[in-house]
């Protein structure tokens, strides 16, 4: 009987042609609206390490001043996001983790030895050899650096499969040599394209910003001077440290420092280590707000960061509740609708359907009209998502699209949204006494 | 196959209540042509729908090929509709955006016969009333007399043993309302009680029975019943 209903549904609305595309139009307005902000809010929520959130940890020191907060707000518990250098690299002494990676965003001017291509920066990623195979990244050619190249220089890069088309054609690049800053590197490795939305690796640079294309070893500061490109925070003014050597000393947080622990026991022993690093560093007059230290696995560090604000679950809301509107209008043209239609379903009463029966039709033609609307809320969601990027000049390619899942959840929202709007004018068309009708037509 | 015993039907509104049955009690035998006739507003119409199980009734007892229907559920009700009842309207009531095809599969759907089996039943009674040629068309496209053809088809398609008519001639002319009246006269012969609700006098006479209703009583019976009250008095 489905297939029947559907049928009639379909003929039904071919037979009111305005009065269907009104419908559809109210569905499709309010499931496009809400669809473009809830896929806004759904893309910025993802979190592309979701598969190892049981085991990947941000690491945070509560290095900040005892006397101010972290973000210039009233909440002096709040601990910094990053790390100082220092710390970093007392950290990567420990042996405990499975897998640890420091890391931090620099940019490099990019040339190739007798390449007609012209000079460009190149997004880089300085970070420890742990970092691929921590977050999963997968090689094409190649491989990491070796441990050293952690903690001494060795001018060696990984880059990306895109970024491998773009300089070698696509070719192994695997032992070819590029320039960053003037400095040869060899090409150690190519990875698979990774760029995950957020970044949730490094929330601080750009949430939403395309990862970067090269990946050079963390022994390279000193010798080549890096500084941070992205988020630098400083609180402490420290006279006595100068040049490049005092801003590796300084209390300024800039790298960001990941963990892979795999039980409990082995969670327990660093933060042990944890523990007893702070402790050593306060008796060196360090570390003077209370001992604290942060292990947040990868979901939560999206919230902590708060890369979905409240204005955005607000805004979620807002445009649920416009969607309520647009229901409410298609309640109404659905009761007329269905009402001008009160004789034929008293004839059908007449010849053997049962109330179920009646609103059970008139409540699959209220689907139809869902998924009419659901596929045209699509199409508006798109329009509303493209407005969305040309607002944003850039900032918002990656998160205003829509995938799979969003789509079917357009189409899913919509056949509720009418399923909410026939319930009433099915209800009330199947309650009709049919003998009203049927002498009256 | 048809027997009502003390039937009440009143509607009630805010102020007054009209009482459209009362104390209705008419046996009809199965195979019968019972005609129906009384001045309007008498309770034709009323005893049609509670016949058909359109309506409930107020009180008493109904029952329909010896089954007791006065207090089933609607989803009983409608399936018993299906099974043994067939209707004819006076305005065909034939759904418009559908064929006759499709119009004589509406009960059938219903009653949830296969594809096969329904598409056997609407040619074999659409042959009947001779309208074969004419399946794919609307029914805007037929004169009344053959909506009304159709409209007995698709009363006959689910092979009811009971069929109800409430002025079936009432909107044709009388060179059509005679081949309809021949029509159902023939399936009466083929063993389907018949219960008609008639306006026209020489119909009534040509069933069987003719049954009188007036103020919401069967009119001998209403006699008997103010008979007995005077002797009372």
């Amino acid at each position: 009987m489905i297939g029947y209903y559907f049928s009639l549904a379909m003929r039904s609305l071919r037979g009111t042609p305005i009065l269907s595309a009104l419908m559809v139009a109210a569905i499709a307005v309010g499931v496009g609206a809400s669809m473009t902000v809830l896929t806004l809010n759904y893309m910025m929520s993802q979190n592309a390490l979701s598969h190892k959130d049981e085991v990947l940890f941000a690491v945070q020191l509560d290095s900040w001043d005892p006397n101010a907060s972290y973000r210039g707000d009233s909440n002096l518990t709040r601990m910094p996001w990053e790390l100082t250098y220092r710390d970093a690299q007392a950290l990567l002494r420990s042996d405990t983790p499975s897998r640890q990676v420091a890391m931090h965003r620099w940019g490099a001017t990019v040339t190739v030895d007798d390449s007609e291509m012209r000079p460009f920066i190149g997004q880089t990623r300085v970070t420890t050899r742990d970092f691929f195979a921590l977050f999963d990244v997968d090689f094409l050619h190649g491989g990491t650096w070796e441990k050293n190249a952690d903690s001494n220089p060795a001018q060696q890069v990984v880059i990306t499969r895109k970024t491998n088309e773009k300089l070698f054609g696509g070719e192994n690049s695997v032992g070819e040599t590029i320039n960053m800053d003037g400095h040869p590197f060899t090409v150690i490795g190519v990875i698979e394209n990774w760029n995950p939305v957020p970044k949730v690796h490094d929330l601080n640079n750009g949430a939403f910003d395309d990862s970067e294309a090269f990946y050079i070893p963390f022994g390279l500061h000193r010798k080549l001077e890096i500084f941070s490109w992205g988020n630098t925070n400083s609180w402490k003014h420290e006279e006595d440290l100068e040049g490049f050597e005092g801003f590796l000393q300084s209390e300024s947080v800039w790298i960001q420092y990941w963990v892979e622990l795999h039980t409990d026991e082995q969670k327990q022993r660093f933060e042990n280590f944890l523990t007893s690093y702070i402790q050593e560093q306060k008796a060196q007059g360090r570390f003077e707000r209370p001992l604290k230290f942060g292990l947040t696995q990868p979901s939560e560090w999206l919230v902590v960061n708060e890369v979905l604000r409240d204005d955005n679950r607000v805004l979620g809301w807002l445009s649920l509740a416009f969607l309520l509107v647009c229901v409410v209008n298609a309640v109404a043209l659905l009761l007329a609708k269905f009402l001008r239609k009160a004789p034929e379903a008293g004839v059908r009463r007449a010849l053997g359907a049962s109330r179920n029966a009646i609103f059970t039709q008139h409540l699959i033609e209220s689907v139809c009209i869902g998924i009419l609307g659901g596929l045209m809320g699509i199409l508006l969601s798109m329009f509303g998502l493209s407005a969305v990027k040309s607002l944003a000049m850039g900032f918002a390619d990656r998160i205003a699209q829509m995938d799979w899942l969003m789509m079917l959840s357009a189409v899913g929202l919509a056949v509720v949204a009418s399923l909410l709007a026939g319930l009433y004018p099915a209800w009330r068309i199947s309650r009709t006494s049919p003998s009203i009708y049927l002498k009256t037509q | 196959m048809l027997k009502m015993h003390n039937v009440r039907k009143s509607y009630r509104t805010d102020t007054i209540e009209t009482h459209a049955l009362r104390d209705f009690s008419l046996e009809v035998n199965e195979g019968e042509f019972v005609s129906v006739t009384g001045p309007s507003g008498s309770g034709k119409t009323t005893f049609l729908n509670i016949a058909g199980l359109l309506e409930t009734p107020t009180g008493g007892q109904y029952l329909l090929d010896g089954q007791d229907v006065s207090d089933l559920n609607d989803r009983d009700r409608s399936r018993l509709r299906n099974e043994k009842i067939g209707f004819i309207f006076q305005g065909f009531n034939l759904i418009p955006d559908l064929d006759l095809f499709d119009n004589i599969d509406v009960p059938l759907r219903y009653r949830g016969f296969n594809a096969k089996e329904r598409k056997k039943r609407i040619e074999k009674v659409l042959e009947q009333v001779g309208l074969s040629a004419r399946a794919r068309h609307l029914p805007a496209q037929l004169s009344g007399g053959q909506q009304q053809r159709v409209a007995i088809a698709r009363a006959l398609a689910g092979e009811p043993r009971f069929l109800l008519a409430d002025e079936p001639t009432g909107n044709l002319d009388s060179l059509m309302a005679r081949q309809v009246m021949e029509l159902l006269e023939f399936i009466n012969e083929w063993g389907t009680t018949i219960v008609m609700v008639t306006h026209d006098p020489d119909l009534a006479r040509r069933a069987h029975r003719n049954i009188q209703i007036v103020d919401g009583q069967v009119a001998d019976l209403r006699l008997q019943s103010a008979l007995g009250e005077a002797v009372t008095a």
